[in-house]
């Protein structure tokens, strides 16, 4: 099995199957662009994950490296977030912070699986959550002034219980 | 909505000092990474999960989640109907505000109920929603048609139009201020009151002019009647001479239809490939009119008719490329009928055949035709007979290695046991693809042991593409359920009283048959 190596932005580098590397759309079309050969010694650069998260993306992409390419979004994408493996649940026990750098890592990769399951994630913490509640969770700063809370209030007042 | 550009770049701008924030916090070196370091697009994509009732919530949270939670792209597909699982809307210039701010032109799809079926609110939508394609106006509550006297316009793009019909208002007033637009619809569904029925017999009105109708809409291809009480044969007559494109024709429970225009349709639709007529008074006599040798019909719904043995056999034997044949509840259907069809070589085309409770049939006809057949079925079901038990199904199944679909079992209390370890152990051995499957015994006639667990571990591993697996409430079920979801297959096993397996899903144009 051929391999790679993938550098993180504080200059680790990590021996990656090419296989499980691809599972990022950013990487396999870098490689193609560059007509990488698969037997030279090239170390792919990746400027905008370090070590610690890089590490945690090897580690969801060799889990998943047999699994079914997910589907495509539809127009009728069921909205379902009780979905999520017991594995992935457990892997994306972390704080939010790592989560995020997880969503920002595999969105800046282009990784369709893992940027799904880390946002179920967040969407499973939002929901059923007051406007000041998720606020709080997660640290968000209420910018609006009294009027515009109330303007934006009235917006949405249609969407409240009967 | 496209999001300012300046947005953007401060968005690329805070992306990329992510990694400067420091790592002072206590134990994690990314507690300076805070969800609004996530662009747009990503908060897009988390919000894209959460109903849009939720969505609105998220609006007061602040100024930046406000702007996502109104992206248009959030709001293709929209329900108004709340008994339906839809937004509950109060009022309609809550309604116009979201249509021209909210929906805009990514709207594709709206439900709307009656009491928001106004002339303004159709009038916004023509004009704010171009690419609105599909659209549901639910009138089954009415008690009176608001006055359309002044609708001047009304989205002209529509593809898929489904009307809920109310029992007494007359639809006119609003369908002859409509005709104008609707030419380009492919598929329609007019939907009927047939749930509401009463034993009580009470005049029947007919709300909707369909020989009009069918006028102004030359081009559909799938047309569904569903349920409705004053829907005969003139009226399949009607669209059978306009709408030549017409491959799906769908009449279930319009009891009225008895097939008196069925040879003029069949002569005048050559396209028409999937004709549904579960529970109409289909009658034998002209039945046998029609030229089914010459029809290139596929799929057949007869379920519940009174079909005789004579017209069932002579169809049978005459009609060349049948695949799909749902034939359930029938008296005529009988074993002289299923050696017609085997000895005419017609069904050699067959993928999914219903014969539910076929009380008629015999278990050693059954099982020679499936020796034949077996092998080329997506779809079998064999429920509501007393007669049908796993010692059939233990002979067919290795048979049934093809089997997406499988209906088993029925509802009724039987002097035998079923031995359902077995039976899983079997599904599970010879049917790798089976996405649905429905075991309809009551849990009292389910024998399992100890070694259960065993059994349905097989049928978990190796039937991986399965989607649904419909069981009777009991302990079994309970069994079956917990197992799945150890395995983090949570929405797999569900109860008969929530989900019905059908053959259906096999239908060419199932998708475009789906309303609701």
């Amino acid at each position: 099995m051929s391999k790679i190596k993938l550098q993180s932005s504080d200059g680790e580098t990590f021996e990656v199957e090419i296989e499980i590397a691809k599972c990022s759309v950013t990487i396999k079309t870098m490689l193609e662009d560059l007509g990488m050969d698969e037997d030279e010694e090239e170390v792919v650069p990746l400027p905008n994950v370090n070590s610690a998260i890089l590490r945690k993306v090897i580690q969801w992409a060799t889990y998943h490296k047999d699994d079914p390419p997910p589907p495509e979004d539809d127009e009728n994408k069921e909205k379902r977030t009780d979905d999520i493996s017991s594995w992935d649940a457990d892997f994306l026990k972390v704080d939010q912070g790592t989560l995020f750098e997880l969503i920002l890592a595999a969105n800046y990769l282009d990784i369709k699986g893992l940027l799904d399951v880390t946002c179920k994630t967040v969407a499973n913490m939002i929901k059923g959550k007051a406007p000041e509640e998720i606020r709080k969770t997660f640290n968000i700063k209420n910018d609006f002034t009294a009027s515009e809370e109330e303007q934006v209030r009235k917006e949405n007042e249609w969407c409240e219980e009967k | 909505m496209d999001v300012n550009p300046d947005i953007w770049g401060q968005l690329a701008l805070e992306a990329s000092q992510v990694y400067l924030t420091d790592g002072t916090a206590a134990r994690s070196p990314f507690a300076g990474t805070t969800i609004e370091k996530l662009p747009d697009k990503v908060l897009l994509h988390v919000f894209s999960y959460l109903t849009h009732k939720e969505i609105s919530r998220l609006a007061r949270v602040c100024k930046r989640w406000r702007l996502v939670a109104y992206d248009t792209k959030l709001w293709k597909n929209v329900s108004l109907r709340p008994e339906i699982s839809g937004l509950h809307v109060g009022s309609l210039e809550s309604l116009l505000a979201l249509i021209s701010i909210r929906f805009g032109p990514s709207l594709r799809y709206i439900e709307l109920p009656i009491e928001l079926i106004t002339h303004t609110v159709l009038h916004e939508l023509a004009n704010k929603c171009p690419n609105l394609t599909h659209m549901l106006l639910d009138f089954s509550t009415a008690m009176q048609l608001h006055d359309f006297s002044e609708l001047q316009a009304f989205p002209t793009k529509l593809r898929y139009l489904c009307i809920c019909l109310s029992e007494v208002i007359f639809m006119e007033g609003f369908m002859r201020k409509i005709y104008n637009f609707i030419n380009g619809l492919e598929i329609i569904h007019l939907i009927g009151t047939y749930e509401k029925v009463e034993e009580e017999e009470e005049e029947i009105y007919e709300v909707i002019n369909i020989h009009k109708l069918k006028s102004a809409t030359p081009n559909l291809r799938v047309i569904n009647l569903y349920g409705i009480n004053f829907v005969d044969d003139s009226h399949i007559d009607a669209f059978s001479s306009n709408c030549i494109q017409l491959e799906c024709l769908a009449v279930n429970y319009c009891s009225k239809v008895s097939g008196s225009t069925l040879k003029t349709l069949m002569q005048r639709s050559r396209r028409l490939k999937c004709l549904l007529m579960n529970g109409t008074n289909l009658q034998s006599e002209y039945f046998m009119q029609v030229e089914w040798e010459k029809s290139s019909l596929e799929e057949f719904d007869i379920t519940a008719t009174d079909l005789s043995t004579e017209a069932l056999s002579d169809m049978l034997s005459r009609i060349p490329g049948l695949r799909f044949l749902s034939a359930g509840q029938l008296n005529g259907f009988n074993d002289q009928v299923l050696k017609a069809w085997m000895d005419s070589g017609n069904s050699r085309h067959l993928v999914a055949l219903d014969l539910d409770s076929s009380d008629n049939l015999s278990e050693d006809a059954i099982y020679k035709f499936l020796c034949k057949h077996g092998h080329q079925l997506w779809g079998l079901g064999l429920s509501g007979m007393t007669h049908i038990t796993d010692q059939l199904w233990q002979s067919v199944l290795p048979i049934l290695t093809n089997a997406r679909i499988l209906v088993l079992g029925t509802q009724e209390r039987l002097g035998v046991n079923i031995l359902v370890d077995q039976l899983m152990d079997s599904i599970a051995r010879n049917c790798s693809i089976l996405e649905r499957i429905e075991l309809r015994w009551d849990p009292e006639n389910l024998r399992f042991s100890d070694k259960s667990q065993k059994a349905i571990d097989t049928l978990r591993v190796k039937c991986l593409k399965l989607k649904c697996l419909s069981l009777s409430d009991g302990r079994y079920y309970e069994i079956v359920k917990a197992n799945f979801e150890r395995a983090d297959r949570m929405t797999v096993v569900r109860t008969l009283t929530n989900c019905r397996v059908s053959n259906y899903y096999l239908l060419s144009n199932y998708k475009d048959l789906i309303f609701n």
